[in-house]
Protein backbone atom coordinates (compact mmCIF):
# COMPACT_ATOMS: atom_id res chain seq x y z
CA UNK A 1 0.00 0.00 0.00
CA UNK A 2 1.26 3.33 -1.01
CA UNK A 3 0.57 6.42 1.00
CA UNK A 4 -2.66 7.97 0.66
CA UNK A 5 -1.16 10.64 -0.90
CA UNK A 6 -4.26 12.44 -2.66
CA UNK A 7 -5.75 12.72 0.97
CA UNK A 8 -3.21 14.94 2.51
CA UNK A 9 -4.57 18.36 2.06
CA UNK A 10 -2.22 21.00 0.28
CA UNK A 11 -1.07 24.64 0.64
CA UNK A 12 -4.34 25.12 -1.09
CA UNK A 13 -5.95 24.84 1.78
CA UNK A 14 -5.95 27.46 4.39
CA UNK A 15 -5.03 26.24 7.34
CA UNK A 16 -1.96 23.91 5.18
CA UNK A 17 -1.08 27.54 3.57
CA UNK A 18 3.36 27.34 4.25
CA UNK A 19 3.83 23.97 4.81
CA UNK A 20 3.40 21.36 1.68
CA UNK A 21 3.15 17.54 2.93
CA UNK A 22 2.79 16.29 -0.48
CA UNK A 23 5.58 17.79 -1.73
CA UNK A 24 7.68 16.62 1.09
CA UNK A 25 5.82 13.19 1.38
CA UNK A 26 6.06 12.59 -2.47
CA UNK A 27 9.59 11.61 -2.94
CA UNK A 28 10.09 9.10 0.25
CA UNK A 29 9.34 5.49 -0.03
CA UNK A 30 7.61 4.66 2.51
CA UNK A 31 5.71 1.29 3.63
CA UNK A 32 3.24 0.97 6.53
CA UNK A 33 4.37 -0.14 9.63
CA UNK A 34 3.66 0.21 13.51
CA UNK A 35 5.44 0.77 17.09
CA UNK A 36 4.56 -2.15 18.30
CA UNK A 37 2.16 -1.21 20.97
CA UNK A 38 -1.03 -3.16 19.30
CA UNK A 39 -4.03 -1.16 18.24
CA UNK A 40 -6.88 -3.53 18.84
CA UNK A 41 -9.14 -1.46 20.65
CA UNK A 42 -12.09 -0.11 18.11
CA UNK A 43 -13.47 2.88 20.02
CA UNK A 44 -11.51 5.57 18.21
CA UNK A 45 -13.75 8.59 16.95
CA UNK A 46 -13.21 8.33 13.56
CA UNK A 47 -14.12 12.25 13.10
CA UNK A 48 -12.17 14.67 14.66
CA UNK A 49 -14.25 16.84 16.53
CA UNK A 50 -14.39 20.56 15.14
CA UNK A 51 -14.58 19.01 11.56
CA UNK A 52 -17.38 20.46 10.21
CA UNK A 53 -16.50 23.52 11.51
CA UNK A 54 -12.87 23.97 10.91
CA UNK A 55 -12.48 21.38 7.95
CA UNK A 56 -8.44 21.19 8.77
CA UNK A 57 -8.86 17.76 10.40
CA UNK A 58 -7.66 15.51 7.60
CA UNK A 59 -4.43 14.36 9.18
CA UNK A 60 -6.72 12.97 11.82
CA UNK A 61 -8.84 11.06 9.47
CA UNK A 62 -5.96 9.31 7.51
CA UNK A 63 -5.00 8.52 11.27
CA UNK A 64 -8.10 7.01 11.97
CA UNK A 65 -8.08 4.84 8.92
CA UNK A 66 -4.61 3.89 9.13
CA UNK A 67 -4.20 3.75 13.29
CA UNK A 68 -0.97 1.23 13.29
CA UNK A 69 -1.00 1.85 17.35
CA UNK A 70 -2.99 2.89 20.26
CA UNK A 71 -1.63 3.40 23.58
CA UNK A 72 -4.19 4.85 26.50
CA UNK A 73 -2.50 6.81 29.60
CA UNK A 74 -4.63 7.95 32.73
CA UNK A 75 -1.64 8.61 34.87
CA UNK A 76 1.91 10.31 34.99
CA UNK A 77 3.99 8.46 32.14
CA UNK A 78 6.50 8.91 29.48
CA UNK A 79 6.05 7.86 26.29
CA UNK A 80 8.45 7.31 22.84
CA UNK A 81 7.16 7.72 19.43
CA UNK A 82 10.47 6.84 17.14
CA UNK A 83 10.49 5.74 13.63
CA UNK A 84 12.75 3.91 11.76
CA UNK A 85 13.53 4.23 8.13
CA UNK A 86 11.27 3.72 5.85
CA UNK A 87 7.71 3.51 8.18
CA UNK A 88 4.79 4.96 7.95
CA UNK A 89 2.83 4.85 11.05
CA UNK A 90 -0.03 6.37 12.83
CA UNK A 91 0.08 6.11 16.39
CA UNK A 92 -3.22 7.19 18.66
CA UNK A 93 -2.31 8.12 22.26
CA UNK A 94 -5.40 8.96 23.99
CA UNK A 95 -5.08 10.56 27.70
CA UNK A 96 -7.62 10.42 30.13
CA UNK A 97 -7.57 12.76 33.50
CA UNK A 98 -10.28 12.06 35.53
CA UNK A 99 -11.48 14.86 37.98
CA UNK A 100 -9.30 16.20 40.18
CA UNK A 101 -6.56 14.48 39.16
CA UNK A 102 -2.79 15.98 38.33
CA UNK A 103 -0.88 14.19 35.44
CA UNK A 104 2.72 14.50 34.20
CA UNK A 105 3.15 13.07 30.55
CA UNK A 106 6.28 13.44 29.01
CA UNK A 107 6.12 12.74 24.87
CA UNK A 108 9.33 12.33 23.16
CA UNK A 109 9.18 12.34 19.12
CA UNK A 110 12.27 10.95 16.66
CA UNK A 111 13.52 8.87 14.62
CA UNK A 112 15.66 8.02 12.11
CA UNK A 113 16.09 8.15 8.32
CA UNK A 114 12.93 8.42 6.12
CA UNK A 115 9.38 8.09 7.53
CA UNK A 116 6.11 9.68 8.27
CA UNK A 117 4.37 9.57 12.25
CA UNK A 118 1.09 10.79 11.67
CA UNK A 119 0.26 11.00 14.95
CA UNK A 120 -2.87 11.89 17.03
CA UNK A 121 -3.29 12.88 20.36
CA UNK A 122 -6.57 12.92 22.23
CA UNK A 123 -7.16 14.22 25.28
CA UNK A 124 -9.62 14.79 28.00
CA UNK A 125 -9.61 16.45 31.11
CA UNK A 126 -12.12 16.15 33.83
CA UNK A 127 -13.35 18.62 36.23
CA UNK A 128 -10.69 20.50 38.66
CA UNK A 129 -7.75 18.36 37.01
CA UNK A 130 -4.47 19.10 35.45
CA UNK A 131 -2.07 17.65 32.44
CA UNK A 132 0.90 18.90 31.95
CA UNK A 133 1.86 17.62 28.44
CA UNK A 134 5.74 18.13 27.45
CA UNK A 135 6.67 17.46 24.11
CA UNK A 136 10.20 16.54 23.27
CA UNK A 137 10.98 16.33 19.30
CA UNK A 138 14.03 15.60 18.14
CA UNK A 139 13.14 14.41 14.48
CA UNK A 140 15.83 13.12 11.33
CA UNK A 141 16.51 15.58 8.90
CA UNK A 142 14.35 13.21 6.33
CA UNK A 143 11.79 12.33 8.83
CA UNK A 144 8.07 13.89 8.38
CA UNK A 145 6.17 14.35 11.57
CA UNK A 146 2.44 15.57 12.12
CA UNK A 147 0.69 15.46 15.03
CA UNK A 148 -2.60 16.10 15.84
CA UNK A 149 -3.17 16.70 19.02
CA UNK A 150 -6.92 17.56 20.80
CA UNK A 151 -7.71 18.83 24.00
CA UNK A 152 -11.40 18.79 25.86
CA UNK A 153 -10.60 20.49 28.90
CA UNK A 154 -13.64 20.52 31.89
CA UNK A 155 -14.72 23.00 34.72
CA UNK A 156 -11.52 24.30 36.85
CA UNK A 157 -9.33 22.21 35.03
CA UNK A 158 -5.60 23.67 33.51
CA UNK A 159 -4.01 22.05 30.25
CA UNK A 160 -0.15 23.04 30.66
CA UNK A 161 1.72 22.37 26.89
CA UNK A 162 5.10 22.72 26.43
CA UNK A 163 6.64 21.62 22.94
CA UNK A 164 10.53 22.05 22.49
CA UNK A 165 12.30 20.91 18.87
CA UNK A 166 15.47 20.83 18.51
CA UNK A 167 15.68 18.38 15.25
CA UNK A 168 13.41 18.54 12.58
CA UNK A 169 12.62 17.57 9.47
CA UNK A 170 9.32 18.45 8.38
CA UNK A 171 7.28 18.93 11.64
CA UNK A 172 3.65 20.31 11.38
CA UNK A 173 2.26 20.45 15.12
CA UNK A 174 -1.16 20.89 15.27
CA UNK A 175 -3.49 21.61 18.36
CA UNK A 176 -7.22 21.75 18.79
CA UNK A 177 -7.92 22.79 22.69
CA UNK A 178 -11.69 23.15 23.43
CA UNK A 179 -12.29 25.29 27.23
CA UNK A 180 -15.76 23.20 27.27
CA UNK A 181 -16.58 24.11 31.64
CA UNK A 182 -16.24 27.14 33.06
CA UNK A 183 -13.01 28.55 34.08
CA UNK A 184 -11.03 26.07 32.35
CA UNK A 185 -7.49 27.20 30.65
CA UNK A 186 -5.52 26.00 27.74
CA UNK A 187 -2.00 27.21 28.23
CA UNK A 188 0.32 26.32 24.99
CA UNK A 189 4.04 27.32 24.72
CA UNK A 190 7.62 26.21 22.65
CA UNK A 191 10.54 26.91 21.69
CA UNK A 192 11.28 25.84 18.09
CA UNK A 193 15.26 25.62 17.25
CA UNK A 194 15.94 24.95 13.58
CA UNK A 195 19.13 25.00 11.14
CA UNK A 196 19.43 24.00 8.25
CA UNK A 197 16.40 23.44 5.78
CA UNK A 198 14.40 22.02 8.76
CA UNK A 199 10.69 22.98 9.17
CA UNK A 200 8.40 23.16 12.28
CA UNK A 201 4.73 24.49 11.54
CA UNK A 202 2.70 25.26 14.70
CA UNK A 203 -1.11 25.75 14.05
CA UNK A 204 -3.29 26.22 17.11
CA UNK A 205 -7.17 26.69 17.51
CA UNK A 206 -8.76 27.28 20.89
CA UNK A 207 -12.10 27.48 21.20
CA UNK A 208 -13.34 29.50 24.25
CA UNK A 209 -16.88 27.54 24.98
CA UNK A 210 -17.65 28.82 28.23
CA UNK A 211 -17.18 31.89 30.98
CA UNK A 212 -14.02 32.96 32.30
CA UNK A 213 -12.00 30.81 30.77
CA UNK A 214 -7.81 31.54 29.94
CA UNK A 215 -6.11 30.31 27.17
CA UNK A 216 -1.76 31.63 26.36
CA UNK A 217 0.31 30.71 23.42
CA UNK A 218 3.98 31.44 23.91
CA UNK A 219 6.08 30.29 21.09
CA UNK A 220 9.52 31.71 20.44
CA UNK A 221 11.21 30.60 16.90
CA UNK A 222 14.90 30.63 16.14
CA UNK A 223 15.83 30.07 12.97
CA UNK A 224 19.00 29.20 10.81
CA UNK A 225 20.65 28.85 8.04
CA UNK A 226 17.36 27.98 5.52
CA UNK A 227 15.23 26.79 8.40
CA UNK A 228 11.25 27.50 8.09
CA UNK A 229 8.99 28.43 10.90
CA UNK A 230 5.08 28.57 10.71
CA UNK A 231 2.68 29.94 13.23
CA UNK A 232 -0.83 30.03 13.04
CA UNK A 233 -3.19 30.37 16.24
CA UNK A 234 -6.53 31.16 16.06
CA UNK A 235 -8.55 31.88 19.26
CA UNK A 236 -12.75 31.42 18.54
CA UNK A 237 -14.52 32.71 21.46
CA UNK A 238 -18.22 31.62 21.37
CA UNK A 239 -20.95 33.70 22.27
CA UNK A 240 -21.22 32.18 25.87
CA UNK A 241 -18.08 32.98 26.75
CA UNK A 242 -17.62 35.98 28.32
CA UNK A 243 -14.29 36.72 30.21
CA UNK A 244 -12.57 35.13 27.87
CA UNK A 245 -8.69 36.23 28.69
CA UNK A 246 -6.59 35.08 25.20
CA UNK A 247 -3.06 35.71 24.84
CA UNK A 248 -1.27 34.98 21.73
CA UNK A 249 2.89 35.65 21.20
CA UNK A 250 4.91 34.74 18.78
CA UNK A 251 8.42 35.86 18.23
CA UNK A 252 10.69 34.73 15.81
CA UNK A 253 14.64 35.15 15.54
CA UNK A 254 16.04 35.15 12.09
CA UNK A 255 20.30 34.03 12.63
CA UNK A 256 20.39 34.24 8.41
CA UNK A 257 19.04 35.98 5.60
CA UNK A 258 17.96 32.96 4.28
CA UNK A 259 15.43 31.79 7.36
CA UNK A 260 11.54 32.44 6.60
CA UNK A 261 9.34 32.71 9.63
CA UNK A 262 5.27 33.27 8.42
CA UNK A 263 2.97 33.84 11.20
CA UNK A 264 -0.39 34.26 11.18
CA UNK A 265 -2.22 35.09 14.50
CA UNK A 266 -6.23 35.28 14.19
CA UNK A 267 -9.31 36.43 16.36
CA UNK A 268 -12.68 34.95 15.75
CA UNK A 269 -15.00 36.86 18.84
CA UNK A 270 -18.34 36.43 19.16
CA UNK A 271 -18.46 37.49 22.90
CA UNK A 272 -18.85 40.90 23.90
CA UNK A 273 -16.78 40.59 27.29
CA UNK A 274 -13.60 39.39 26.62
CA UNK A 275 -9.56 40.71 27.11
CA UNK A 276 -7.82 39.19 24.05
CA UNK A 277 -4.20 40.18 22.80
CA UNK A 278 -1.72 38.76 20.18
CA UNK A 279 1.68 40.06 19.40
CA UNK A 280 3.91 38.68 16.83
CA UNK A 281 7.40 39.73 15.74
CA UNK A 282 9.84 38.90 13.97
CA UNK A 283 13.48 40.20 14.23
CA UNK A 284 17.55 39.53 14.22
CA UNK A 285 19.66 39.88 17.31
CA UNK A 286 20.42 43.24 18.73
CA UNK A 287 23.87 44.59 18.06
CA UNK A 288 23.97 46.69 21.21
CA UNK A 289 23.62 43.65 23.67
CA UNK A 290 25.99 41.66 21.51
CA UNK A 291 28.85 44.76 21.32
CA UNK A 292 28.38 45.37 25.25
CA UNK A 293 29.38 41.71 26.08
CA UNK A 294 31.97 41.57 24.37
CA UNK A 295 33.23 44.64 24.82
CA UNK A 296 33.67 42.18 28.29
CA UNK A 297 35.41 39.80 27.26
CA UNK A 298 32.32 37.27 26.04
CA UNK A 299 33.27 35.40 23.13
CA UNK A 300 30.82 36.82 20.24
CA UNK A 301 29.38 33.00 20.10
CA UNK A 302 28.82 32.87 23.85
CA UNK A 303 27.06 36.15 23.84
CA UNK A 304 24.92 34.78 21.43
CA UNK A 305 24.31 31.93 22.67
CA UNK A 306 23.17 33.93 25.91
CA UNK A 307 21.22 36.59 24.17
CA UNK A 308 19.34 33.44 22.34
CA UNK A 309 18.74 31.87 25.82
CA UNK A 310 17.07 34.64 27.17
CA UNK A 311 15.04 35.61 24.18
CA UNK A 312 13.40 31.76 24.76
CA UNK A 313 13.38 32.03 28.34
CA UNK A 314 9.50 33.69 28.52
CA UNK A 315 8.36 30.08 26.57
CA UNK A 316 10.85 28.45 29.18
CA UNK A 317 9.50 29.94 32.51
CA UNK A 318 5.60 28.47 31.39
CA UNK A 319 7.10 25.10 32.75
CA UNK A 320 5.27 24.65 35.80
CA UNK A 321 7.55 20.90 36.53
CA UNK A 322 10.82 21.72 37.61
CA UNK A 323 12.61 18.72 36.38
CA UNK A 324 11.20 19.43 32.91
CA UNK A 325 11.91 22.76 33.12
CA UNK A 326 15.89 21.55 33.76
CA UNK A 327 15.70 19.27 31.31
CA UNK A 328 14.47 21.88 28.32
CA UNK A 329 16.85 24.64 29.33
CA UNK A 330 19.63 22.13 29.30
CA UNK A 331 18.66 20.95 25.66
CA UNK A 332 18.71 24.27 24.25
CA UNK A 333 21.99 25.01 26.13
CA UNK A 334 22.96 21.80 24.40
CA UNK A 335 21.70 22.87 20.59
CA UNK A 336 23.38 26.74 21.40
CA UNK A 337 26.52 25.04 21.84
CA UNK A 338 26.27 22.75 18.76
CA UNK A 339 25.50 25.62 16.36
CA UNK A 340 25.36 28.87 17.27
CA UNK B 1 50.42 51.80 27.47
CA UNK B 2 48.11 53.25 25.19
CA UNK B 3 49.50 55.05 21.44
CA UNK B 4 47.13 56.65 19.34
CA UNK B 5 48.20 58.13 16.05
CA UNK B 6 46.70 60.17 13.58
CA UNK B 7 43.64 57.92 14.26
CA UNK B 8 40.73 58.76 11.57
CA UNK B 9 37.24 57.27 12.01
CA UNK B 10 33.91 57.16 10.17
CA UNK B 11 30.61 56.36 10.72
CA UNK B 12 27.60 55.66 8.33
CA UNK B 13 30.19 57.79 5.47
CA UNK B 14 30.62 60.76 7.89
CA UNK B 15 34.27 61.66 9.19
CA UNK B 16 34.49 62.08 12.61
CA UNK B 17 37.92 61.43 14.30
CA UNK B 18 40.02 63.66 12.29
CA UNK B 19 43.32 62.39 12.84
CA UNK B 20 43.85 62.15 16.81
CA UNK B 21 46.94 61.90 18.64
CA UNK B 22 47.43 60.49 22.22
CA UNK B 23 49.39 58.78 24.07
CA UNK B 24 49.37 57.36 27.97
CA UNK B 25 52.09 56.42 29.90
CA UNK B 26 51.43 52.62 32.07
CA UNK B 27 49.78 54.14 35.48
CA UNK B 28 48.92 57.74 34.11
CA UNK B 29 45.33 58.81 34.49
CA UNK B 30 44.46 61.45 31.13
CA UNK B 31 41.11 63.58 31.07
CA UNK B 32 39.41 64.26 27.86
CA UNK B 33 36.82 66.87 27.93
CA UNK B 34 35.17 68.56 25.05
CA UNK B 35 32.04 69.94 23.89
CA UNK B 36 28.87 67.64 23.05
CA UNK B 37 29.54 65.94 19.88
CA UNK B 38 33.14 66.24 19.68
CA UNK B 39 33.75 62.49 19.23
CA UNK B 40 34.40 61.24 22.51
CA UNK B 41 32.28 58.71 22.60
CA UNK B 42 33.18 57.89 19.23
CA UNK B 43 36.90 57.63 20.35
CA UNK B 44 36.01 55.22 22.85
CA UNK B 45 33.97 53.02 21.01
CA UNK B 46 37.25 52.91 18.46
CA UNK B 47 38.97 51.93 21.27
CA UNK B 48 36.76 48.98 22.32
CA UNK B 49 36.48 47.69 19.05
CA UNK B 50 32.59 48.65 17.66
CA UNK B 51 31.74 47.23 14.42
CA UNK B 52 29.74 50.02 12.95
CA UNK B 53 33.02 52.60 13.27
CA UNK B 54 35.28 52.61 10.21
CA UNK B 55 38.76 53.44 10.75
CA UNK B 56 39.97 55.03 7.79
CA UNK B 57 43.17 55.83 9.21
CA UNK B 58 46.08 55.46 12.02
CA UNK B 59 46.87 53.34 14.37
CA UNK B 60 45.98 52.28 17.91
CA UNK B 61 48.39 50.60 19.79
CA UNK B 62 48.50 48.91 23.59
CA UNK B 63 52.02 47.68 25.19
CA UNK B 64 53.24 48.36 21.51
CA UNK B 65 51.34 45.83 19.55
CA UNK B 66 48.51 47.37 17.51
CA UNK B 67 44.76 46.31 18.71
CA UNK B 68 42.87 47.72 14.81
CA UNK B 69 42.27 43.92 13.85
CA UNK B 70 41.07 42.53 17.39
CA UNK B 71 37.84 41.75 18.03
CA UNK B 72 36.53 43.53 21.41
CA UNK B 73 36.68 40.32 23.26
CA UNK B 74 40.11 40.30 22.19
CA UNK B 75 40.69 43.62 23.45
CA UNK B 76 38.89 43.06 26.39
CA UNK B 77 41.03 40.18 27.15
CA UNK B 78 44.30 42.07 26.80
CA UNK B 79 43.04 44.25 29.14
CA UNK B 80 41.50 47.18 27.49
CA UNK B 81 38.22 48.49 29.67
CA UNK B 82 34.89 51.09 28.18
CA UNK B 83 32.72 51.79 30.97
CA UNK B 84 29.77 53.08 28.80
CA UNK B 85 27.82 56.76 28.75
CA UNK B 86 24.94 54.47 27.94
CA UNK B 87 25.08 50.83 29.50
CA UNK B 88 22.96 48.53 27.54
CA UNK B 89 19.96 47.11 28.96
CA UNK B 90 19.80 43.17 28.21
CA UNK B 91 16.93 41.64 28.93
CA UNK B 92 16.73 38.02 30.34
CA UNK B 93 20.38 37.83 31.10
CA UNK B 94 20.67 37.82 34.50
CA UNK B 95 23.71 40.10 35.89
CA UNK B 96 25.58 37.31 37.70
CA UNK B 97 25.50 35.12 34.89
CA UNK B 98 26.30 37.93 32.70
CA UNK B 99 29.30 39.02 35.26
CA UNK B 100 30.51 35.36 36.00
CA UNK B 101 30.77 34.95 31.93
CA UNK B 102 32.84 37.87 31.55
CA UNK B 103 35.33 37.37 34.29
CA UNK B 104 35.51 33.72 33.69
CA UNK B 105 36.46 34.61 29.81
CA UNK B 106 39.05 37.25 30.17
CA UNK B 107 40.45 35.31 32.91
CA UNK B 108 40.90 32.07 30.20
CA UNK B 109 41.79 34.75 27.86
CA UNK B 110 44.70 35.68 30.52
CA UNK B 111 46.25 32.16 30.98
CA UNK B 112 44.37 32.05 34.36
CA UNK B 113 41.91 29.27 35.68
CA UNK B 114 38.51 30.00 35.71
CA UNK B 115 36.88 30.59 39.04
CA UNK B 116 34.36 28.61 40.63
CA UNK B 117 30.52 29.54 41.63
CA UNK B 118 32.05 29.76 45.40
CA UNK B 119 35.01 32.35 44.87
CA UNK B 120 33.02 34.24 41.96
CA UNK B 121 30.50 35.05 44.40
CA UNK B 122 32.43 35.70 47.32
CA UNK B 123 34.44 38.02 44.74
CA UNK B 124 31.40 39.87 43.64
CA UNK B 125 29.86 40.55 47.04
CA UNK B 126 33.35 42.07 47.82
CA UNK B 127 33.22 44.37 44.84
CA UNK B 128 29.43 45.17 45.46
CA UNK B 129 30.30 46.16 49.01
CA UNK B 130 32.72 48.78 47.95
CA UNK B 131 30.13 50.43 45.61
CA UNK B 132 27.62 50.32 47.47
CA UNK B 133 25.40 47.94 45.50
CA UNK B 134 22.97 45.12 46.88
CA UNK B 135 22.96 41.98 46.14
CA UNK B 136 19.52 41.74 45.10
CA UNK B 137 20.67 43.88 42.22
CA UNK B 138 22.78 41.17 41.20
CA UNK B 139 19.74 38.89 40.75
CA UNK B 140 17.90 41.47 38.28
CA UNK B 141 18.63 41.66 34.34
CA UNK B 142 21.45 43.32 33.17
CA UNK B 143 20.70 47.14 33.55
CA UNK B 144 17.12 46.66 32.85
CA UNK B 145 15.11 48.85 35.23
CA UNK B 146 18.38 50.13 36.96
CA UNK B 147 18.50 53.93 37.70
CA UNK B 148 21.06 55.75 35.75
CA UNK B 149 23.29 56.53 38.78
CA UNK B 150 22.51 52.86 39.46
CA UNK B 151 23.68 51.89 35.80
CA UNK B 152 27.03 53.78 36.31
CA UNK B 153 27.68 52.27 39.75
CA UNK B 154 27.38 48.90 37.48
CA UNK B 155 29.82 49.76 35.19
CA UNK B 156 32.12 50.23 38.02
CA UNK B 157 31.87 47.14 39.52
CA UNK B 158 32.54 45.67 35.93
CA UNK B 159 35.83 47.46 35.84
CA UNK B 160 36.76 46.55 39.56
CA UNK B 161 35.90 42.98 38.61
CA UNK B 162 37.32 42.19 35.26
CA UNK B 163 40.98 44.03 36.47
CA UNK B 164 41.60 45.85 33.35
CA UNK B 165 45.03 47.33 32.15
CA UNK B 166 43.49 50.51 30.40
CA UNK B 167 40.32 51.35 31.61
CA UNK B 168 38.46 54.35 29.60
CA UNK B 169 35.26 56.03 31.36
CA UNK B 170 33.06 57.68 29.02
CA UNK B 171 31.16 60.05 31.19
CA UNK B 172 30.51 58.13 34.00
CA UNK B 173 30.03 61.00 36.25
CA UNK B 174 26.92 62.05 34.99
CA UNK B 175 23.66 61.42 36.61
CA UNK B 176 25.53 60.60 39.70
CA UNK B 177 24.37 62.40 43.43
CA UNK B 178 27.23 63.26 45.27
CA UNK B 179 27.60 60.79 47.63
CA UNK B 180 27.70 58.03 44.26
CA UNK B 181 30.19 59.78 42.81
CA UNK B 182 32.53 60.12 46.07
CA UNK B 183 31.72 56.52 46.34
CA UNK B 184 32.71 55.97 42.23
CA UNK B 185 35.69 58.04 42.39
CA UNK B 186 36.87 56.24 45.36
CA UNK B 187 36.16 52.85 43.45
CA UNK B 188 38.66 54.61 40.63
CA UNK B 189 40.84 55.97 42.69
CA UNK B 190 41.15 52.25 44.57
CA UNK B 191 42.57 50.63 41.56
CA UNK B 192 45.22 53.44 40.66
CA UNK B 193 48.60 52.51 40.95
CA UNK B 194 50.73 50.40 39.80
CA UNK B 195 50.49 50.31 35.84
CA UNK B 196 47.67 51.03 34.95
CA UNK B 197 46.30 53.60 33.53
CA UNK B 198 42.88 55.65 32.89
CA UNK B 199 41.28 57.82 29.73
CA UNK B 200 38.85 59.88 31.65
CA UNK B 201 35.72 61.69 29.66
CA UNK B 202 33.64 63.56 31.10
CA UNK B 203 32.14 67.49 31.01
CA UNK B 204 32.63 68.68 34.52
CA UNK B 205 35.55 69.19 36.57
CA UNK B 206 34.31 68.05 39.47
CA UNK B 207 35.25 64.71 38.92
CA UNK B 208 38.52 65.71 38.22
CA UNK B 209 38.66 67.07 42.41
CA UNK B 210 38.30 63.22 43.31
CA UNK B 211 40.11 61.37 40.22
CA UNK B 212 42.92 64.02 40.38
CA UNK B 213 43.91 63.26 36.61
CA UNK B 214 48.18 63.89 35.29
CA UNK B 215 47.12 65.50 31.89
CA UNK B 216 43.69 67.01 30.82
CA UNK B 217 43.34 66.97 26.84
CA UNK B 218 40.27 68.62 25.20
CA UNK B 219 38.70 67.16 21.91
CA UNK B 220 36.82 69.25 19.10
CA UNK B 221 36.18 68.59 15.72
CA UNK B 222 37.56 65.19 15.92
CA UNK B 223 41.19 66.42 17.29
CA UNK B 224 43.23 66.87 20.24
CA UNK B 225 43.28 70.70 19.99
CA UNK B 226 44.75 71.50 23.44
CA UNK B 227 46.63 69.56 26.40
CA UNK B 228 47.77 71.10 29.91
CA UNK B 229 47.62 70.17 33.39
CA UNK B 230 44.71 69.57 36.13
CA UNK B 231 44.51 73.35 36.06
CA UNK B 232 43.60 73.13 32.34
CA UNK B 233 39.84 71.60 33.59
CA UNK B 234 39.35 74.62 35.97
CA UNK B 235 40.11 76.86 33.08
CA UNK B 236 37.37 75.34 31.03
CA UNK B 237 35.18 75.12 33.25
CA UNK B 238 35.53 78.90 33.91
CA UNK B 239 35.71 80.19 30.36
CA UNK B 240 34.12 76.97 28.39
CA UNK B 241 35.32 76.45 24.88
CA UNK B 242 34.49 78.79 22.52
CA UNK B 243 38.49 80.59 23.07
CA UNK B 244 39.85 77.23 22.68
CA UNK B 245 37.67 75.73 19.58
CA UNK B 246 37.89 78.74 18.41
CA UNK B 247 41.69 79.18 17.83
CA UNK B 248 42.38 75.81 16.40
CA UNK B 249 39.43 76.31 14.19
N1 LIG C 1 25.42 56.66 13.03
C1 LIG C 1 25.86 57.93 12.90
N2 LIG C 1 25.77 58.56 11.70
C2 LIG C 1 26.20 59.82 11.55
N3 LIG C 1 26.71 60.56 12.54
C3 LIG C 1 26.83 59.99 13.75
C4 LIG C 1 26.41 58.65 14.01
N4 LIG C 1 26.63 58.36 15.30
C5 LIG C 1 27.18 59.47 15.84
N5 LIG C 1 27.29 60.46 14.94
C6 LIG C 1 27.80 61.81 15.14
O1 LIG C 1 29.12 61.76 15.56
C7 LIG C 1 29.42 62.93 16.30
C8 LIG C 1 30.24 62.56 17.51
O2 LIG C 1 29.42 61.86 18.42
P1 LIG C 1 29.98 61.39 19.84
O3 LIG C 1 28.92 60.57 20.46
O4 LIG C 1 31.30 60.78 19.67
O5 LIG C 1 30.12 62.78 20.61
P2 LIG C 1 30.56 63.06 22.12
O6 LIG C 1 31.77 63.90 22.06
O7 LIG C 1 30.65 61.82 22.87
O8 LIG C 1 29.33 63.94 22.63
P3 LIG C 1 28.64 64.02 24.09
O9 LIG C 1 29.44 64.96 24.89
O10 LIG C 1 27.29 64.60 23.80
O11 LIG C 1 28.55 62.65 24.63
C9 LIG C 1 28.09 63.60 16.61
O12 LIG C 1 27.95 64.73 15.78
C10 LIG C 1 27.08 62.56 16.24
O13 LIG C 1 25.87 63.12 15.78
MG1 LIG D 1 29.61 61.00 24.43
Amino acid sequence: MSLPLERIPTPKSERFKYTNLPRTLKGLDLKPASLGWGNKIAVLEPKAPGAEQYRDTELWAINAENVSDIRFISGDDEIDVNAKDGQFICPRIVIDVKDNQTVTVVERQGGAGAYWKNTVVQVTIGKNATLRHYRICDEAEKGVSTIFTHVKIGRDSTYEAFCLTTGAGTIRNQTHGELTGENAHCWLSGVNLLSSAQLADTTITIEHQAPHCTSKQTFKSVLKDQAHGVFQGKVHVHQVAQKADGYQLSNALILSPEAQMDTKPELEIYADDVKCSHGATTGRLDEEPLFYMRARGIPESVARALLIQSFCGQAVESISDESMHEVVTGKIEQWLQSRI
Amino acid sequence: MIKIKQLKAEIDGREILKGLDLEIQPGKVHAIMGPNGAGKSTLSYVLAGREEYEVTGGDIEMNGESILEMAPEERAGKGLFLAFQYPVEIPGVQMTTFMKTAVNSVRKARGLSELDAIDFLKLMKSKCKELGISDEMMKRAVNVGFSGGEKKRNEVLQMAMLEPKFCVLDETDSGLDIDALKIVADGVNKMRGGDRSFLVITHYQRLLDYIKPDAVHVLAGGKIVKTGGPELAHELEEKGYADIVGAAA
